[in-house]
């Protein structure tokens, strides 16, 4: 079965590089303005979307902040022109997994994941216009009906294996479910080669830098690669991260993306600082989402990624907080360091005295834990865990 | 706690194997009668009565609850030693939970609690909304409290009480919407948990 | 992911085999002393049914089909209005809520679906059924409630029972159908064909309790049509006690579990 899974790989890799366009991707067509749904499948999809956003409208994860929302909303518009953009709402979740997705009538939702990781508007447009690529392109019901097929099929399989009991028909099934799935995943990558030639030709046609959607690529492979090293895995792990298990990433495929963008929107900008600007306000939540998943691997990649322009305190402080919880006495020392050094750039952040106390404390350093755990209490002196602080560190009648 | 997906995947198991295999019938803990937890040390007389649910979310671990595990649910902790995870892991590599460390603090336990919760349901709204230290089983312990949106988009709130005795985490944790079910119950709660005693 | 789900899907669906037998368990129950007569003078606040009409393919996927959910929510719609007039009461529909308000009956909708998920998972299946739950069945007790905070809901002050409704239904397809019947000539597997489930429960405004809950995964009537739109809501508000909500077709009868 897995060689008959590589083999597929294999062959899916091959096609990807006999389709692998020359030249950087053309325009987008003229957009056709307000799509009403044809057909009883695609009406049917329309009206369980538009149920679906009645209930994601009122969900608690909704992050309702006015001025993210108009943020995103702007590079999106900014990505596939005004037109475009009015076809679409935009739902901001706090969910921390790395995903996107648009549904048929026109909803967006973006992942708070997505936002911690991409660098600048460029990344972030190249994503969401990847996504309105499938949503223009009505992707998600030729989806539909080639899932419609395929699980037909694996109903048929099941009967018939268990008409002829035995481990030969329950083989057969079992392969039968391998090559339905290796169908569906390939007729992905078809729609997956569309929407990122229809992504770059936004992009081309927009203000901000094309070459971006290639990076976005080479990150998301860095992120997986790291996160399955860490967790002594012996291949990295595609499947196990929702955006690359819907969106594989290959080396060709960040090509691909390379060759698409036009070379004259190299020089453009790509919004870095309006992108950090912009997340400021919510980025230390959502690296704290992101440090508490225990994935020690990626986590670690992320924070280094997000310290490329420059280490900030509250880096050093995540770095710290996903150290000390790994907990390997290794761990503890480095984190004591981080959190130090969080503490030379920002001597108020009282989270940052109390990682490194309660650090010191475990590592054999009770006396300047205990220093560091009252400066905690001395800062945030109305801290949720004040009383279990206290009691590590009992007042002295001087404050340090 | 992860009782509710644990259910989820028990009747989906059942129907693809297609063994007609009776649920285990749920346990009854009665008013006034000591009951050992998880077969450890651990020993409640419940002030009233109780349901056990057959499905237990770790070896060490077993859920009560009164109306559901969707509206209150009380899991035990009994015992959890240094590098085991607090419930049962679906796959150790690829999905690994946050484990227990020979160096962890009381006053990390609700950090241990929120990882395992955030990791284990990938939900991202989770606080603790405060902790202070309350004995518990004889012994110096923690009493914190906590908010989160769950998997299946319910605002909950919860209450834990831990100790750590000789290395190994001792916990009670009470969880409910935080519409009317969280209130109603919290003495219960309580009053459940002030029986505690470890032989 | 993706393809975990799709396998999880497709295995469930191929073979949603009658592992229990559905008549063993119970659909209806009520609070003791609960009654709604007709001419009460009672205000019942509906609030937006869930309503979901397709059809299932082969591999038991659900096919949404917007034409018959629209149809379905007219005819269901129309059938409450009718079906309310003659047990005598008044039934008004919630009204469209934004901002805070939605998002307040968003999760009261949601505390409904986890209660009712309860009664249904740990009272109406006997084998199942929690211990307390068991005895307090014993002498008669349905005691479940949302709270009394309930009354905060918009609407909420000019009506006297909040009525939730849900219903899905996915017509078997024709290759389903021969599925069906092939694996039961074949392997003797019993292939689900369809799926018509409804729920609808009432509760106290004043109180928040839960004074009755009808709970049904194989409904009769085609929503698709009024007359099976009547049909399908006089099953579905069967049982209320006190109503003499004479079925407009013949219904099969179901246990109450406060009788």
């Amino acid at each position: 079965m897995i060689a008959f899974a590589r083999g597929a790989a294999a062959l899916v890799a091959l096609l990807a590089i006999a389709a692998a366009p020359i030249g950087k991707a053309p325009p987008p067509p003229p957009y056709a303005g307000i799509y009403q749904p044809q057909g009883v499948d695609e009406i049917g999809a329309w009206r369980e979307a538009d149920e679906d956003e009645r209930a994601l409208a009122n969900a608690p994860e909704v992050i309702r902040d006015e001025a993210l929302n108009g943020y995103v909303r702007g590079v999106l518009c900014a990505t596939v022109g005004k037109d475009r953009c009015a076809a679409t709402r935009i739902y901001v979740l706090r969910v921390p997994v790395f995903n996107a997705s648009m549904s048929p009538n026109g909803t967006m939702r973006v992942y708070s994941g997505l936002l911690l990781r991409v660098r600048n508007e460029a990344e972030l447009g190249a994503i969401l216009g990847h996504e309105f690529g499938h949503f223009e392109r009505r992707h998600s019901l030729e989806r539909f009906k080639a899932q419609r097929t395929g699980t037909d099929l694996l109903s048929w399989a099941a009967v018939l294996a268990s008409m002829a009991p035995g481990y030969q028909a329950r083989a057969g099934y079992n392969t039968m479910r391998w090559s339905v799935y290796g169908q569906l995943y390939h007729y992905g990558r078809d729609q997956e080669r569309e929407a990122d030639l229809l992504g770059l030709g936004y992009l081309n046609g927009g203000t901000l830098r094309p070459q971006a959607a290639a990076s976005v690529w080479h990150n998301v492979m860095a992120e997986v690669e790291a996160s399955s090293r860490a967790r002594g895995l012996s291949k990295p792990r595609y499947d196990l991260f929702a955006f690359s298990a819907s969106h594989p990433p290959s080396a060709e495929r960040a090509a691909t993306m390379e060759a698409l963008a036009d070379p004259q929107g190299d020089g453009r900008d790509d919004g870095a600082d309006r992108y950090a600007k912009a997340l400021a306000p919510w980025l230390p939540t959502f690296l704290d989402d992101q440090i508490k998943l225990n994935d020690f691997g990626a986590s670690d990649y992320l924070i280094a990624m997000l310290a490329e322009p420059g280490w900030t305190p509250r880096l050093w402080l995540a770095r710290g907080d996903l150290y000390r919880t790994r907990g390997n006495p290794r761990d503890l020392v480095n984190a004591a360091e981080f959190y130090a050094n969080a503490i030379a750039a920002d001597a108020t952040l009282a989270d940052a005295y109390r990682g490194l106390g309660l650090s010191l404390m475990k590592t054999g350093r009770p006396s300047e834990g205990r220093t560091a755990l009252r400066r905690y209490l001395h800062l945030k002196p109305d801290a949720p865990d004040a009383g279990m602080i206290a009691m590590l560190a009992p007042a002295e009648p001087v404050e340090p | 706690m992860s009782v509710r997906r644990l259910r989820r995947s028990a009747l989906l198991f059942a129907a693809v194997t297609m063994i007609a295999t009776p649920v285990a019938a749920n346990g009854y803990r009665e008013k006034g009668k000591q009951v050992v937890i998880a077969g450890s040390t651990l020993r409640v007389t419940p002030p009233r009565d109780w349901n056990l649910l057959s499905i237990r979310p770790g070896k060490k671990a077993e859920t009560w609850t009164l109306d559901g595990e969707q509206l209150n649910d009380v899991t035990w902790y009994a015992g959890i030693a240094a590098d085991e995870p607090l419930v049962r892991e679906i796959s150790r590599k690829q999905k690994p939970l946050p484990k227990l460390k020979q160096s962890t603090l009381l006053v990390e336990i609700p950090e241990l609690l929120e990882t395992t919760y955030r990791t284990e349901r990938q939900i991202g709204d989770f606080q603790v909304t405060g902790s202070a230290p309350d004995p518990f089983l004889g012994q110096p312990g923690i009493r914190f409290s906590y908010s989160y949106v769950d998997s299946d988009h319910l605002p909950r709130r919860g209450e834990a009480r831990a100790t750590l005795i000789g290395g190994k985490l001792y916990m009670a944790t009470f969880d409910a919407p935080r519409t009317h079910f969280f209130d109603r119950s919290l003495s219960d709660f309580r009053a459940l948990t002030d029986t505690a005693t470890l032989s | 992911m993706y393809v975990g789900r799709m396998l999880a899907v497709a295995v469930a669906a191929v073979l949603s085999l009658a592992v229990v037998d559905a008549r063993a368990q119970e659909r209806t129950a009520a609070k003791a002393g609960f009654e709604l007569p007709a001419g009460s003078g009672k205000t019942i606040l509906v609030f937006r049914p869930t309503v979901s009409v397709g059809a299932q393919s082969t591999g038991g996927m659900f096919e949404p089909n917007g034409d018959w959910t629209e149809q379905a929510r007219k005819n269901l719609e129309a059938a409450l209005a009718e079906q309310q007039q003659r047990l005598g009461n008044k039934v008004i529909s919630a009204p469209e809520s934004y901002g805070a308000d939605a998002q307040l009956v968003a999760e009261y909708a949601g505390l409904f679906a986890a209660v009712s998920q309860s009664v249904i998972n740990y009272q109406f299946f006997p084998g199942n059924r929690l211990p307390t739950k068991k005895r307090d069945n014993k002498s008669s007790v349905f005691d479940w409630t949302l709270g009394s905070g309930i009354a905060a809901l918009p609407g909420a002050k000019d009506a006297d029972y909040a009525l939730f409704l849900y219903n899905k239904d996915a017509y078997g397809s024709t290759g389903r159908k021969i599925l069906q019947v092939m694996a039961l000539l074949g392997p003797g597997i019993n292939v689900k064909s369809g799926e018509h489930a409804g729920y609808a429960g009432l509760v106290d405004l004043k109180t928040g309790e839960l004074v009755w809950l009808n709970a049904d995964n194989a409904m009769g009537g085609d929503v698709r049509t009024p007359e099976g739109a009547q049909k399908r809501i006089s099953q579905l508000l069967e049982g209320i006690p006190g109503s003499t909500a004479a079925p407009a077709a013949a219904a099969t009868p179901v246990k109450t579990a406060a009788r």
